[in-house]
């Protein structure tokens, strides 16, 4: 963290502490094991994947490592610690406070959000009904992915997308590989817009926010477990496209934010939004910009020209650090916009 | 006279411990009654609103009488201290101390452990086919502790007051 830090006293992200909620879902024996992995591989832990019969597993931000019975990371499958079924029953039953009658949607859609906004991806032997998923059974792999509010993720974002003329942000699309951050990136730039920047000329906005998958304001029973600013309204768990139009009828917002644009329906709605005069901000999963415009949804989008700031964020260090920001202009130089 | 006082005094315990025991058996289907009323809300709370386990305890445990409700409420208190315990574990040692506290036989007892392995395990469906169950078996019991308390109860009060009359008098 040290390395981290220098040169960043002013603004420093401030890092939540995830651990007390993620581990009173697992199983006690499991409980033990994964706090006896120690501060430095659990400080870098992202996901803890619980799989029937194999070794318990953490995945750390570049590889992953099993655990032994007394929570040493060990490399040999020999020595590690392997699941039971038992221990994922176990598990399952945490995760979903012994309720999985009240969760079947989000069972349906393979994943449960726990408190905390953590969320917890599950498979299992699906049940169809008339060819669609109804449920899922014998649940053998869980995986936990720990979501870590980085309260200062956006300080580099934020003075690129400021409209200062007109005192609100400029049309934003943040894209990158997965991993890099974009929904902690998001999460505090919707947290920064909301309580406004005054720095910056940028007063609070009303930010209505559709989170699909419970993952930016990472709502537990439709409270905002993160903190995701004083003006923001949650949709939460709403299908993208129809979470913005109800959202710009409903709650009069400034700024509409959304993650993972990406579909045709998506496009859609934006595009209503973005006539309504309201600004957006939203992330779209991509390595560079060539490679967003060769899909046909984000293709239309490029070619509306609406959209005003593109930032592409890299993993340096850290996630969520902004590589650069393209403006609207830079494109039609690139000609992204007409292949 | 102290014979006689004897005799009251015999008569007057004899014909009390009849009534303790006719009203023990009457207790049953009453206790019953207020358990099988309180797993119906839990079933709505379950099936109708999907109320998270927790939280449903809690409600049935508000609203049941009061010699019932501390089975949920200990229940409720078990899983949300999230001890790492399952709902089946939690149900299970709040019955533990149920048994203790009333007047509920194993079998009745059973029914209830049966319901709680499978308390929250599964989706809606499923979890009312195992309410019903346990509503339908409670159903059972009720019909069948009052018939023991219709018959025991008359004779128990009987029984303990002519018994102890027919000993005073053998004893006179």
């Amino acid at each position: 963290m040290s390395a981290l830090a220098a040169g960043r006293s002013v603004n420093q992200p401030r890092e939540s502490n995830p651990w007390p909620e993620v581990l009173s879902v697992l199983p006690v024996n499991i409980r033990k094991i994964v706090s006896g992995a120690g501060a430095e591989v659990l400080s870098r832990t992202e996901e803890i994947r619980i799989r029937s019969k194999r070794p318990l597993m953490l995945g750390l931000d570049s590889r992953d490592v099993m655990l032994s019975g007394e929570g040493r990371p060990v490399n040999d499958r020999g020595q590690a610690y392997l699941v039971g079924e038992e221990d994922v029953d176990r598990c399952l039953h945490l995760v979903s406070g012994s309720s999985v009658y009240a969760l079947e949607e989000e069972i349906r859609n393979g994943f449960i959000t726990i408190a905390g906004g953590h969320r917890v991806g599950i498979t299992g032997k699906a049940v169809l009904e008339g060819g669609r998923v109804k449920t899922l059974k014998y649940i053998s792999g869980i995986n936990i992915r720990i979501s870590r509010e980085i309260i200062g993720a956006a300080a580099g974002l934020m003075p690129g997308i400021i409209d200062r003329e007109r005192g609100t942000i400029h049309h934003t699309m943040i894209f990158s590989p997965p991993r890099c951050g974009k929904t902690t990136v998001l999460r505090d730039a919707v947290r920064m817009i909301s309580d406004g920047l005054p720095e910056f000329g940028l007063p609070g906005q009303t930010v209505g926010l559709v989170d699909e998958r419970s993952e930016i304001a990472g709502c537990y029973r439709g409270i905002p477990q993160r903190n995701v600013g004083l003006r923001t309204d949650v949709l939460d768990g709403c299908p993208k496209a129809e979470g913005m139009t109800m959202l710009l009828r409903s709650m009069g917002p400034s700024v509409i934010a959304t993650d993972e644009i990406g579909r045709v329906e998506d496009v859609r709605a934006l595009e209503e939004v973005l006539n309504a005069g309201v600004r957006v901000i939203f992330t779209v999963h991509g390595s560079s910009l060539e490679e967003l415009a060769s899909r046909p949804a984000l293709n239309y989008l490029f070619r509306l020209g609406v959209v005003d700031r593109y930032v592409l964020l890299g993993r340096e260090g850290r996630a969520g650090v902004v590589k650069r920001v393209f403006k609207a202009g830079d494109l039609a130089e690139m000609e992204v916009a007409k292949c | 006279m102290l014979k006689l006082l004897g005799a009251v005094i015999l008569v007057a315990a004899g014909g009390a411990a009849g009534m303790l025991v006719a009203r023990e058996y009457a207790r049953r289907p009453e206790e019953l009654k207020s358990l099988l009323s309180s797993i119906q809300m839990l079933e709505t709370e379950i099936i109708y609103a999907a109320t998270p386990l927790a939280e449903a305890l809690v409600r049935v445990a508000a609203v049941s009488d009061s010699h019932v409700s501390g089975l949920f409420q200990k229940a409720a208190r078990e899983l949300r201290d999230m001890t790492g315990c399952t709902a089946g574990e939690a149900w299970e040692r709040s019955l533990g101390w149920f048994y203790t506290v009333n007047s509920l036989t194993r079998r009745e007892m059973s029914i209830l452990s049966n319901l709680g392995r499978a308390l929250g395990i599964s989706d809606r469906e499923d979890q009312a086919k195992h309410l019903k169950l346990a509503c339908e078996q409670l159903k059972r019991e009720i019909a069948r502790a009052e018939e023991e308390a219709a018959k025991n109860t008359r004779m128990w009060n009987y029984l303990g007051f002519c018994g102890s009359m027919a000993a005073a008098i053998i004893l006179y």
